[in-house]
């Protein structure tokens, strides 16, 4: 008899989702998929509208990544549109990417992931959450609130909301950093350096408690995507970049990325599947995020963040590494990056400049593409402009897309792990930091 | 904070998260929050399944937060679940409240929508396409509000509504009041008692069900009470005369109307009302559901009437939220030395920071949407494009836009003149609310 184990809803995940296993009589796993039940249709109901308007409604794509739905259509439609931003606008939006790219994380880490990690996955699932992991461990509970506190008070201050930004407009930014606001943040910006290494030694702990985990379960050979300029991690403005399961890298300028990106259609989920499409689907089927960013990166973009990187490569491997675990310590070093890119821009006299918006913006018909990567992964916006700047029609390739094949892939590798090898029996777990 | 926990759920439908997100971002706020919280279904946080809150008792949840717009079948049917459960049901975010973004769908067929996502965007590359089908919920073919699909008991708009004015409603719906709540009402001792009283003069004092304590300043300028000590444990003689009232608001001019307005916030502790339209029985729902030592389960009976009276009088004015827009909180001048000669595009030039943006020539939805937020955009220099809804419903919203701002703003054009400059009509004065318009599309 064909058996389906149905979880549902996938908690701690963002975005409405269902999980099916399906094993055969002999046990086998037979098919796992993702099912996600919901889209919205936004590559539909922004035509017609203002071009410059599609950055006010396109951050409702993701609440918890609002930033680089705001500034990646931006960028595409300044790229429709041939213009040019001043330098110190450049400078705001890598700080605002950089400040959501920061909270994100260590929301990630501590209230999504960090649960499973402190308590055990054994745990009751009523105990099995950040509300929890607060009361147990106040000080890191504190540390964590401050932290994300900080992120998403930056992004306020640079963004006129953290949740749904306003302050990017096509040829700049309506508005730089108050220099008193500036000051404020300046004055935290060392505690926050030092909670980020505290962050760090808590995950190596973490990393070598699970070793056993990390290093066989979810080792799976994939594709990767993510963005460099020239080699070098960059989430704000780099090119796109593919890695090889065998570690072979592919670049691509943005604006040709339907020579390297594919996507398929699923019977059973909403959000679509992307794969390198020089390779074929399901052959091509890549993943995203943070592990595929650092897969992609020859180097990082700050010092900290670079010795880190090493560390990594020093345990794990130098050449392409596919440990699905290891996407927990690749957010690490990301998170180590934002905060000391943070740090430079904060000094950097450009932010407080007024000099943020060029008045040389004119509507003209073409399309134009943008990309960032948000925290979960690559988001690319085409957008499509008339003469007169409205919006006529979107293309639109989110880190869902980037990243649901690749973990259907890895969850069919953990599934037969799980049910067919019965991987998990042997492992050594760790006792749990709380109970 | 009370000391048993409130049982309360999340629900989220297609959305973006995003209200949850302001909650959250009360960081360090929240601490003391929690413990009066018992989280029963939380998706986003919690590790409890669909079926954990199918098994739950009807209304045994005391508060459920409803996010996001009604685009599939599950949401539609989750909604319904939530009602069943919970005893007081809070539209959670704009998209609950009025479709929000999303309900700019409203404008095509649900076929050209699906036909555009699955079958014709340029990066399929392969011969797959088609509306997905296998364990996925399907589509409604229009979005509705939330209220359209069942009975809401409170409304809190933005997109996302601000952290404190989460916070503030949170508060509220638990009970939780910090006032003294003294045993007698403040009108025993105010000296417009025997002669003068201001009830007689037909005005709206809350001194008859406010608890005493202050120094009686307002009744003895001449000013009728606000209620800023909040609820006494009894009343006093005139509540009955207040409450009659109360019961027949009709003829209240629009001073009276304000006063209200500033009353219920003061007097029921929810500092941040704006943006927080409540059901006139929300207060029943309270005291029957909440946790039975708060004093907002324990307000006496004449009290609870004329706070419902009122409430529910300015739930069912249209007027209503006139009462309050962005303008009212924004820091610009209007009136300034800016005009607007024609409708400039929001790319366009770089605006100063102290003249209104619409005197400076930008299409700023301030005048029409109800306040709240604090005027965020504009602070950065953005204008406001109307995420907290409508002041007034039910009418065509371009024309009202432009009735409005003629009237009071520094502006050169006609009505034509300004309407036709406009070349998104629908994106611009209903981004947030097409869903909202009566008859749905
Ligand atoms: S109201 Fe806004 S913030 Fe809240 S879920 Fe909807 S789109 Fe997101
Ligand atoms: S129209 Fe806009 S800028 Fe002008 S006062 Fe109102 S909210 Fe402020
Ligand atoms: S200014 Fe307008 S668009 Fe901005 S947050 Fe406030 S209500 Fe929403």
């Amino acid at each position: 008899m064909v058996k389906e184990i149905e979880v549902e809803p996938v908690t701690r995940l963002e975005g409405h989702g269902g999980l099916r296993v399906v094993l055969g009589d002999d046990g086998t796993v037979k098919d796992v998929q993702f099912n996600i039940q919901s889209t919205r249709f936004f590559e539909k109901f922004v035509e017609g509208r203002y071009c410059e308007h599609v950055p006010r409604i396109t951050p409702r794509i993701c609440g918890i990544c609002p930033i680089p739905h705001h500034l990646t259509p931006t960028k595409a439609v300044e790229d429709a549109w041939g213009v040019q931003i001043p330098t110190p606008a450049y400078k705001l939006r890598q700080l605002l990417i950089n400040a959501k790219q920061y909270s994100s994380h260590v929301i990630h880490f501590y209230a999504l992931a960090a649960p499973d990690f402190l308590l055990g996955p054994f745990a009751d699932p009523a105990l099995r959450n950040v509300v929890h992991v607060i009361n147990k461990m106040p000080d890191v509970g504190a540390m964590a609130l401050k932290m994300m506190d900080f992120g998403q008070k930056l992004c306020a201050a640079v963004g006129g909301k953290a949740v749904h930004p306003i302050s990017a407009i096509v040829g700049g930014m309506k508005k730089p950093l108050d220099e008193d606001v500036r000051d404020k943040f300046l004055k935290v910006i060392d505690e926050q350096i030092e909670f980020t290494k505290k962050t760090v030694d808590i995950a190596l702990k973490v990393v070598e408690d699970y070793w056993d985990v990390v290093a066989n379960v979810g080792v799976v050979p994939t594709y990767y995507v993510g963005l460099t300029k020239n080699g070098v991690h960059d989430i704000y403005d780099g090119d796109i970049r593919i890695v090889s399961p065998t570690g072979e890298k592919f670049d691509y300028k943005p604006q040709n990325y339907l020579e390297a990106l594919g996507e398929h259609i699923p019977k059973h989920s909403y959000a679509t599947h992307m794969y390198y499409k020089p390779a074929g689907y399901p052959e091509g089927i890549y993943r995203a995020n943070t592990l595929a960013m650092i897969n992609c990166a020859d180097k990082m973009a700050t010092p900290l963040a670079d010795d880190a990187l090493k560390a990594m490569r020093e345990k794990i491997g130098t050449n392409v590494i596919h440990h699905t675990f290891a996407y927990h310590w690749a957010r690490i070093i990301e998170m180590v990056e934002s905060i000391e890119m943070i740090a430079t821009l904060l000094k950097d006299p450009d932010i407080v400049n007024p000099d943020c918006k060029t008045l040389d913006v004119e509507p003209r018909e073409g399309n134009g593409v943008g990309v960032t990567e948000a925290p979960r992964g690559l988001l690319l916006y085409n957008i499509w402009s008339d003469a007169e700047g409205i919006c006529k029609k979107l293309n639109l390739l989110v880190a869902t897309n980037h990243n649901i094949a690749g973990i259907e892939k890895s969850l069919m590798h953990s599934a037969k792990q799980v049910f067919e090898d019965k991987a998990l029996d042997g492992l050594k777990l760790p006792d749990p930091w709380i109970k | 904070m009370i000391s048993i926990p409130v049982k309360v759920a999340f629900w989220q439908n297609s959305d973006c998260w995003g209200c949850h997100q302001s909650l959250i971002d009360l960081h360090l706020a929240l601490l003391p929050v929690l413990p009066a919280l018992e989280i029963v279904y939380w998706p986003a946080v919690v590790d409890f399944k669909y079926n954990s809150l199918e098994a739950r008792e009807d209304g045994e949840i005391v508060v459920g937060f409803i996010e996001g717009s009604l685009r599939t079948k599950q949401d539609v049917e989750g909604t319904k679940l939530m009602r069943q459960k919970c005893a007081i049901i809070v539209a959670f975010g704009s998209c609950s409240c009025y479709g929000n973004v999303h309900g700019l769908a409203n404008q095509w067929d649900i076929q050209e929508l699906i036909d555009r996502k699955f079958s014709q965007v340029e990066s399929i590359a392969d011969e797959s396409g088609g509306e997905p089908t296998e364990h996925v919920p399907g589509f409604e073919s229009k979005i509705v509000p939330v209220d359209r699909v069942i009975k809401v008991d409170a409304y809190m708009s933005g997109c996302p509504p601000k952290s404190q004015q989460i916070y503030s409603a949170i508060g509220f719906l638990l009970g939780q009041k910090p006032f003294p709540m003294n045993d007698l009402a403040f009108c025993n001792d105010c000296a417009l008692n025997q002669s003068g009283c201001l009830l007689d003069a037909g005005k709206l004092c809350f001194g008859p069900i406010t608890s005493i304590g202050c120094s009686l300043k307002c009744p003895n300028n001449g000013s009728p009470c606000l209620g800023c000590m909040g609820p006494a444990k009894t009343v006093g003689v005139r509540a009955e005369k207040l409450n009659s009232m109360t019961k027949d608001l009709g003829a209240i001019s629009s001073g009276d109307k304000k006063s209200i307005f500033e009353f219920l916030p003061l007097f029921l502790n929810l500092p941040l009302m704006a943006g927080f339209d409540l059901a006139g029985d929300i207060l029943k729902q309270i005291k029957k559901h909440g946790a039975p030592e708060t004093q907002l389960a324990n307000l006496p009976p004449t009290t609870e009437e004329i706070a419902s009276n009122l409430m529910s009088f300015l739930r069912d004015n249209p007027d209503f939220h006139e009462i309050s827009n962005v303008c009212d909180t924004c820091p610009r001048i209007i009136g300034s030395k800016s005009t607007m000669t024609r409708v400039k595009r929001d790319y366009e030039g770089i605006p100063n920071m102290e003249d209104c943006l619409l005197e400076q020539g930008y299409i700023c939805m301030g005048p029409v949407t109800q306040a709240g937020c604090g005027a965020l955009c504009i602070k950065v220099n953005a204008p406001c494009t109307g995420c907290y809804g409508q002041t007034k419903w039910g009418v065509n919203q371009a024309e009202r836009f432009a009735d409005t701002v003629l009237k009071g703003f520094n502006i050169s054009l006609s009505k034509e003149e300004l309407l036709s400059q406009v070349k998104d009509p629908i994106g611009t004065f209903e981004k947030f609310t097409l869903a909202s318009r009566k008859g749905g599309a």
